[in-house]
């Protein structure tokens, strides 16, 4: 429970003041300054000086050295007493008579000439420390008096006091506190507070002071600390509003004070301390006989009997220092916000950071983890606090040190669990969380390669599955310090992405390398040959052409990639195909691939290329040829390949090709394929039926040289096959048993391609034998396509002549302007008017009567071309 | 928990009155610190500032002994809403808020609003062991089984529980319905000398809760913030219109009064 918040020094010795006289006790003190006033029940004043003294430990004691006593010569204890420095006052009560004693000399000061010096039937008094009167060399005072329910507010000036104001109160008042206009009254059987200028009051509770001593308190401008029925210390405003939860004393108590954050309370035996911030009772003093408690400026002196002491606090710092040695944190940092107003601004914020990060450290020793993190987030741990705990996890290049005085108690984590296993794994996962968590954040600003390095090692320990992602993103990791634990914990791959993070590549592969080839132990990844060969696409030249026979030797369908899949970007030379088709003249399954990547897949019109590849592809169908068994599956495949290479592409040299296959039997296609790129389509033809008797090809054949050219061209072709087709009939050419096959070619492909061919040229070819039905559907197509053509072409006409005849309508009406034909004109030629609307019009539009015209045109022979008449109304 | 708030200045008071053993401190508790656990009876008073939105509440929890009585109104003192609590296996429990507690609440707000709040629901209901507030309530509710340790009289030292029904299980008497509540809320109405039309309607400010398995507790407290706002707002108000200036707002608005004000 307890914290030591206070010291209980002796101020003033029994001997100093008594001697050894028994029946004198002290009654009242007052502490202004050094200066320190005791009095007796023997009617005494003692005026003492007190001085600090520090030891040089530290301790602080204090020395008090008698100046003088004075009797006041009335034999009644002196009740009260108050100083007035301005005034170099003391204000002193005793017998019920409030007078005004000199402070240095102790001498009573006599009445000034008007006014009295002296207050009768005086019970209690109090000063006001909130003046409402702005004269500094005036006291305000309030006074109880014996007989009457009233207030009584006088001024205090050097040598007289005056009455300015008279507060009835319901009751009668027994004890007093001010504040500004407040009053704080203790009535019979309640607290109230009256405001004496407007005179509204407010009731606060009941309480009964017969009874109980009761206590009203000014803690501070406007609040007051009073005492509460069942032993509280209740808080309350100058608006009857309590703001602060109250404290628990016992049911004697006798005086109080706060030292903030503390109430101190006296009872009979006991000092009991509370905190302000959390109503907890904090420490307890034993005081045997106490009588008087009373702060002044501040200081808490007390007086028993006997002597005087004084409570002296101890450094708020040492306070929570304290706490947190018995791992009270939630108390520590409690006190430590209450602090803040004690505390120069930028003292706290340091304070209560170092606060924060020792609470954070005794949460983590408690394995408490959540609340650490918490802690060590507010105090703005420096994280390699933490990490430094971790044997081994800092570089040895770190420059940390720990801090000093230390945070916590720890000399590492071993130390922390005692050897248990456990404690330290958990310990562990939080701080790969922990680190994980602040590596993004300016917490670790300046020591980002210490916290990177750390995180990796325990990673790299833990086989976490983050060391990866780590590593593969920005980090800081140190790569000295790391490669020992990663070989250490056989995290080859890590290590190889951490080489290539630092920009050693080469090493990065060679480690690698040794992990496939099993010189290593790391199974990461099943796929490293894969993730190798996909590195070095990227990688620079040097390592490429110093890795690819690896990767070749290893796997050429996936080695190749190294050539093929390399990115296209500005950043990185790129591979000249030459000298990799040079490299890869040793591999020919890697060369195979990678010119097919050259010419099917990045399609580089380059017939050097086209060729080679032709060639791969041919001395591949060769070579299966010439073993024995023939696989047909494979021979079949490269075959495809082979002609699909022949017809798709227009580059390669086509006579360098059939030369090559020039003594093949085997390879009639492709050479028909050749001959077809030489447009030598007779010859190409001729392997297909003849020879081959591919009677599908041949049409595939016809559409496939045609397709890119006109429909004459297509026509051309269908005819030379047909021709070939029908040549085959010719007797002597072919054996007879083929006759007939030809001959079903041919109608077939007249029924099926009949719209390509010229339908009269074929009639013409076609043998006379031959039965309508066997060619119906080429001639049913046939006549339709021209019954199709010629009805096509009569509308085309009709169009063509309607749109002439809307051109001739439409040319007229803008050439021409009407013609008004009238009874009222004249004809040009005979000048009589006209009769009838038919008139024949001569160039100009001048309009005449026919008959003049056929007339005139009788008359002149030569100009017959007038005799197209036309009417116009 | 140390925290900044509490140096803070509160912009409004809530308080919770009641007989002793109601549970005041422990509902307080489960909304505070989302916890049921042991208490001791309350000395005297104690109080915790909750953060709502921009605001600061202190939220006020009262002795309910005898002794302590006297206090009351000052607690009450510019209260803007009070919590009066009963236990709903206990008859008196309600009848003390009229007999004792309501005098007390004639200090508080001219507008102040009145919640009146059963305790205990989990000891006569079995739908308050479905806890409404999800949070960690489940494994607080087997520490705490055995954990109910009503605060009696005086002393800090472990009491018998009061209810071991619960220990078994079996469902308590409920001594108190919530008709009973209601009709209460319209008499402390008529006691204030408000008209029941324009006042807040009782079923809005009867509850049931538990602070044992949580039921209804964020509940209450969330709708009786709710309902203070507009207090809040009208006391910050207030604080504007007071003759003091406040240089700070006044910096903020010069600029547009300025304009507007000299043409």
């Amino acid at each position: 429970m307890s914290v030591k918040a206070f010291e209980l020094v002796p101020a003033v010795e029994r001997d100093l003041l008594m001697g050894d006289k028994a029946r004198i006790n002290i009654e009242c003190i007052e502490c202004c300054g050094k200066h320190l006033y005791v009095g007796t029940n023997d009617c005494f004043i003692h005026h003492f000086l007190l001085d600090e003294v520090t030891s040089s430990k530290g301790k602080l004691s204090y020395s008090a050295q008698k100046l003088l006593h004075k009797y006041l010569g009335l034999k009644k204890p002196v009740a009260e007493l108050r100083a007035a420095s301005a005034l170099e006052r003391l204000i002193v009560l005793c017998d019920g008579i409030v007078f005004l004693v000199d402070m240095v000399t102790l001498e009573t000061v006599p009445s000034a000439a008007g006014g009295g010096a002296k207050i009768r039937g005086v019970t209690a008094f109090c000063i006001n420390e909130n003046p409402v009167n702005g004269d500094p060399f005036c006291v305000e005072m309030g006074v109880l008096s014996s007989k009457r329910r009233t207030v009584q507010i006088y001024m205090v000036y050097e040598d007289r006091v005056q009455l300015v104001k008279d507060v009835t109160t319901p009751e009668q008042p027994c004890a007093i506190s001010l504040d500004g206009y407040f009053l704080c009254l203790a009535l019979t059987t309640q607290y109230m507070i009256l405001n004496y200028n407007t005179g509204a009051s407010q009731d606060l509770f009941p309480y009964n002071s017969e009874e109980r001593r009761p206590i009203v308190k000014r803690i501070s401008r406007e609040e007051f600390l009073l005492a509460a029925p069942g032993g509280l210390g209740m808080f309350a405003n100058a608006e009857g509003v309590s703001q602060r939860a109250p404290v628990n004393w016992s049911e004697s108590v006798i005086g109080a004070a706060v030292c903030f954050p503390y109430v101190v309370a006296l009872d009979e035996s006991f000092i009991t301390i509370h905190s302000m911030l959390d109503q907890q009772l904090k420490q307890t003093l034993s005081f045997r006989d106490g009588h008087i408690l009373q702060d002044f400026e501040g200081k808490v002196i007390l007086a028993s009997t006997k002597s005087v002491y004084v409570l002296v606090p101890l450094p708020l710092e040492r306070q929570i220092q304290d706490l947190l040695a018995s791992h009270r944190v939630e108390e520590a940092l409690i006190l430590t916000e209450g602090a803040q107003r004690n505390i120069p601004k930028d003292k706290f914020q340091i304070l209560r950071k170092r606060i924060l990060q020792q609470a954070g450290f005794i949460h983590f020793g408690q394995l408490q983890f959540l609340e650490a993190k918490e802690h060590f987030r507010k105090g703005q741990l420096d994280v390699r606090e933490l990490i430094s705990l971790y044997p081994l996890l800092l570089p040895a290049s770190s420059s940390f040190t720990r801090c000093h005085p230390p945070l916590h108690e720890f000399a590492d984590l071993n130390h922390l669990a005692q050897g248990d296993q456990e404690k330290v794994l958990r310990c562990k996962k939080f701080l790969i969380t922990y680190l994980g968590e602040v590596r993004s954040t300016e917490v670790v600003n300046g020591c980002r390669e210490d916290v990177d390095t750390a995180l990796l090692k325990l990673y790299a320990e833990q086989d976490h599955d983050s060391l990866l992602d780590l590593l593969a993103s920005d980090n800081a990791c140190v790569l000295a310090d790391s490669i020992p634990w990663l070989e250490k914990y056989h995290k080859y791959f890590a290590l190889g992405l951490l080489y290539h993070y630092n920009g050693q590549d080469a090493a990065a592969l060679q480690l690698w390398i040794r992990v496939v080839d099993g010189d290593l132990q790391d199974t990461t990844r099943s796929d490293l040959y894969e993730y190798i060969v996909d590195f070095l696409c990227s990688s620079s030249l040097d390592l490429i052409w110093k890795y690819a026979d690896w990767a070749l030797r290893k796997d050429p369908t996936i080695g190749v990639h190294v050539f093929t899949k390399r990115p296209v970007s500005k950043d990185q030379p790129e591979l000249n195909p030459d000298d990799v088709i040079s490299y890869l003249g040793k591999h020919s399954k890697a060369l195979l691939l990678y010119m097919e990547h050259l010419v099917l897949e990045r399609r580089i019109q380059k017939e050097k290329f086209h060729t080679h590849l032709a060639v791969l592809y041919l001395e591949k169908v060769l070579s299966l040829l010439s073993q024995t068994p023939i696989d047909k599956e494979q021979l079949t495949k490269a075959r495809e390949r082979l002609q699909a290479l022949l017809r798709e592409s227009n580059l390669y040299r086509v006579q360098f090709l059939l030369g090559k296959m020039e003594n093949c039997e085997e390879l009639l296609l492709e050479r028909a394929t050749l001959y077809g790129k030489l447009e030598e389509h007779d010859k190409a033809l001729h392997i297909l039926v003849h020879k081959l008797r591919d009677f599908p090809s041949a049409e595939a054949f016809c559409l496939w040289a045609s397709s890119c050219r006109d429909s004459a061209y297509q026509q051309q072709l269908f005819h030379l096959l047909l021709g070939v087709y029908l040549d085959g009939n010719l007797p002597g050419t072919a054996a007879g048993s083929g006759d007939g096959d030809l001959e079903m070619a041919a109608v077939d492909l007249l029924n099926r391609h009949g719209e390509v061919f010229d339908a009269v040229r074929v009639l013409r070819m076609l043998p006379e034998g031959w039965s309508l039905q066997l060619l119906r559907p080429f001639l049913n197509r046939a006549v339709r396509a021209s019954m199709h053509a010629c009805r096509t072409s009569q509308i085309a006409l009709g169009l063509a002549h309607s749109e002439n005849l809307q051109l001739l309508h439409d040319r007229l009406k803008e050439r021409k302007k009407p013609i008004f034909v009238s009874e009222k004109k004249g004809c040009h030629l005979c000048h009589n008017t006209f009769s009838e609307p038919g008139v024949v019009c001569l160039p100009g539009g001048v309009p005449v009567h026919t008959h003049c015209v056929a007339q005139r045109v009788r008359d002149s022979p030569t100009k017959r071309q007038l005799t197209n008449s036309s009417n116009h109304t | 928990m140390p925290d900044m708030s509490k140096m803070k200045k509160p912009d409004v008071k809530v308080v919770l009155l009641g007989d002793m053993n109601v549970g005041k401190t422990s509902l307080l508790h489960r909304y505070m610190e989302r916890k049921f656990k042991d208490t001791v009876s309350t000395v005297g008073g104690a109080f915790f500032l909750k953060q709502w939105g921009p605001y600061n509440i202190s939220i006020w929890d009262t002795a309910g002994r005898e002794q302590f009585h006297g206090l009351g109104s000052m607690y009450c003192r510019g209260a803007a809403a009070v919590i009066l609590t009963y236990d709903v296996t206990n008859w008196q429990s309600l009848a003390e808020l009229e007999e004792r507690f309501l005098s007390l609440t004639d200090t508080a707000n001219h507008d102040c609003i009145y919640a009146i709040v059963g305790n205990k629901a989990d000891l006569t209901d079995s739908k308050a062991h479905l806890s409404r507030d999800s949070d960690g309530q489940s494994e607080n509710q087997t520490e705490c089984e055995e954990g109910r340790t009503e605060p009696e009289v005086l002393s800090a030292c472990p009491t018998p529980p009061a209810s071991p029904a619960s220990l078994s299980g079996l469902m308590l008497h409920k001594q108190v319905t919530r008709e009973d509540a209601v009709a209460l809320y319209g008499r402390i109405l008529r006691y204030k000398g408000l008209e029941e039309k324009s006042s807040l309607p009782a079923e809005k400010m009867c509850f049931e809760t538990s602070a044992k398995t949580g039921y209804n507790v964020d509940a209450l407290f969330e709708a009786l913030f709710d309902l203070v706002l507009p207090s809040i707002l009208r006391k910050r108000h207030e604080n504007q219109e007071s003759p003091t200036v406040d240089l700070e707002e006044c910096r903020g608005v010069s600029g547009k009064k300025a304009r507007s004000s000299c043409c």
